[in-house]
């Protein structure tokens, strides 16, 4: 039992560094000099952090990234609560349809999602080609699953009909059903449904570099930039994105316990 | 009124179904319609049903694309799910609850990560002059120019380690749980070692959320594409590199070539979905 420890421990220390190092070495050498040579960066600098958040297209693409990971997040989670909640508790047969819109987004790679949009919207009179707003739709069909499971979840883990009947025994129309007591018991699914959506699209490069490109320029199209012409102000932008991811995972974490299914874990890759 | 609900419940009348009408818009406006877009152009010619389109999307640049996906995605597939379930292993079985919940929480943070941050970290740890190029040329270990490169299909293999390793743990973690610590006594007081535990019993008992495992792993390194774009560029020949290559318009070839690409890839991709999902239907259910 005792070598059994002495594995243990090693296994865990090489994940822990192949996890980690990634991650550390891109925060010091974001604030490190020059470090081509040495083991050791040659002093440390705040350059790149100061030369990279001053140009205005910084901020721009920050903007943007958060507009299109909000308008997601809020059209999915109008758009998915009321209708799983319809569906737990009046249409149960309508379930398996709905479930199996939410498993195709992890069939299609993105490459191919966004190849088939521009070839679907680029034949029908509708303004949507080149535009955020189909960057939004196409974000909205990857990010589905990750809406739809902890929201279903919740709703699995309550007793639905119980809460619906009382409600409407108190005379309660569905609306307020819905929205005084379904929505309050189902929060924590809600919320942590909206931090996935969110973590997922706010790294989405894929969608955007295919749908929108320079016309709508989101952060992760901005770091892929840098990392052609100037690495040290990339690894500023890197740890941006690494930081925001994590922190909405650990928040995740926090609400939920866990940050939802593995399966949905396939993101912005 | 209770009961009202009930046998309201019990007989669904048509006009519930139209509650669910916006959702089935938003699937099949965005979902549905543009795949069958995508099918059917990528299966006629002029007009015509023809399969020409997926022959001519076999000329030897294709067929090594297809080559060089199948083989990253299984490479790192087959090891995310050994080193993933060798780790998932070593978690579960460490005695602190706080050391445990903080390694699967690691996971779960690590595993939602990817694409050009994570290509970056890769190039700053193990570029040309990375942080560990570095450390091990001053140990007399040279990766450049000839031993490694991260601008490669090895390069691109250990960072998709980086997201696939944790799906893989954060996948069997429940399958280890289930194996009851009563098995492994009752086969070692029917004589066996523990090797044998493993192979004859714990395996077998662990061979479909294994197998899941691979197909869920494969399928995500398949669809990859920013990763292998921040890192590779167009060096590396994959499919997803191809077919985003055929949208930007960089290549000049008719459309129902990228579509017949996208459509050979998508059928992979569905393939290891589905059996993923099928093999989840028959997975143990001992860990709840």
């Amino acid at each position: 039992m005792k070598d059994h420890g002495i594995g243990r421990i090693i296994v865990i220390t090489l994940f822990l560094a192949f996890m980690l190092i990634p991650f550390l070495a891109t925060v010091l050498f974001s604030i490190s000099g020059r470090w081509d040579r040495t083991i050791f960066p040659e002093g440390l600098t705040l350059e790149w952090w100061n030369k990279v958040t001053s140009r205005s297209a910084f901020e721009t693409t920050l903007t943007n990234s958060f507009i299109v990971s909000l308008a997601t997040m809020l059209a999915l989670a109008i758009l998915v609560t009321p209708t799983a909640y319809w569906a737990h508790i009046r249409v149960p047969r309508g379930k398996p349809f709905i479930e199996f819109l939410t498993v195709i987004p992890f069939g299609i790679p993105g490459v191919v999602l966004a190849l088939s949009l521009i070839r679907f919207y680029s034949t029908v009179p509708l303004p949507l080609i080149n535009t955020p707003t189909i960057l939004v739709a196409a974000c909205m069909v990857i990010a589905l699953p990750f809406m739809y499971r902890p929201v279903a979840n919740a709703l699995d883990a309550i007793d639905i009909h119980m809460l619906t009947e009382a409600a409407q025994s108190l005379g309660a129309g569905w609306r307020q059903t819905l929205w005084r007591v379904i929505i309050p018991n189902i929060m924590p699914g809600i919320i942590s449904g909206c931090l996935l959506v969110f973590s997922t699209v706010f790294a989405e490069f894929t969608l955007a570099n295919l749908l929108v490109g320079t016309r709508f320029k989101t952060f992760p199209i901005y770091l892929v930039e840098f990392t052609r012409f100037d690495g040290r102000q990339a690894s500023a932008l890197a740890v941006i994105s690494f930081v925001i991811a994590w922190l909405t995972s650990l928040l995740i974490i926090g609400i939920a316990g866990r940050s939802g299914k593995p399966a949905e874990a396939l993101g912005a890759r | 009124m209770a009961s009202q609900v009930r046998s309201r419940n019990a007989m669904v009348e048509w006009w519930a179904w139209l509650g669910l009408v916006p959702f089935f818009l938003f699937g099949i406006a965005f979902e549905i319609i543009p795949v069958l877009t995508l099918v059917r152009s990528s299966l006629t010619s002029q007009g015509t049903f023809t399969l020409q389109n997926f022959e001519r999307a076999l000329t030897p640049i294709f067929i090594e694309s297809f080559r060089n996906s199948l083989q990253l995605s299984a490479t790192t597939a087959l090891l995310g799910v050994v080193f993933g379930t060798i780790v998932a292993y070593a978690i579960i079985t460490t005695p602190s609850p706080i050391v445990r919940n903080a390694l699967t929480a690691l996971a779960d943070v690590t595993t939602n990560f990817g694409g050009a941050p994570l290509a970056f970290a890769f190039i700053v740890v193990l570029g040309s002059t990375g942080v560990v190029t570095l450390i091990l040329k001053a140990i007399g270990i040279q990766l450049y120019p000839n031993t490694f490169r991260i601008y490669s299909i090895q390069g691109l293999t250990l960072a998709y380690l980086y997201f696939q390793l944790p799906l893989m743990i954060l996948l069997i973690i429940p399958s280890l749980l289930g194996l009851r610590r009563e098995w492994r006594e009752a086969a070692i007081n029917l004589g066996a070692s523990p090797w044998q535990y493993w192979v004859r019993v714990a395996l077998p008992i662990l061979l479909p959320s294994l197998l899941g495992g691979f197909l869920l792993l494969f399928a995500n390194a398949f669809g990859a594409y920013a990763t292998a774009w921040t890192l590779t560029g167009p060096d590396v020949n994959l499919v997803t590199i191809q077919i985003a290559a055929l949208v930007r318009g960089e290549v000049q070839l008719d459309p129902a070539l990228a579509d017949a690409l996208a459509i050979l890839s998508l059928l992979i991709m569905t393939l290891c979905v589905a059996g993923y999902q099928w093999l989840g239907g028959h997975a143990p259910k001992a860990a709840r």
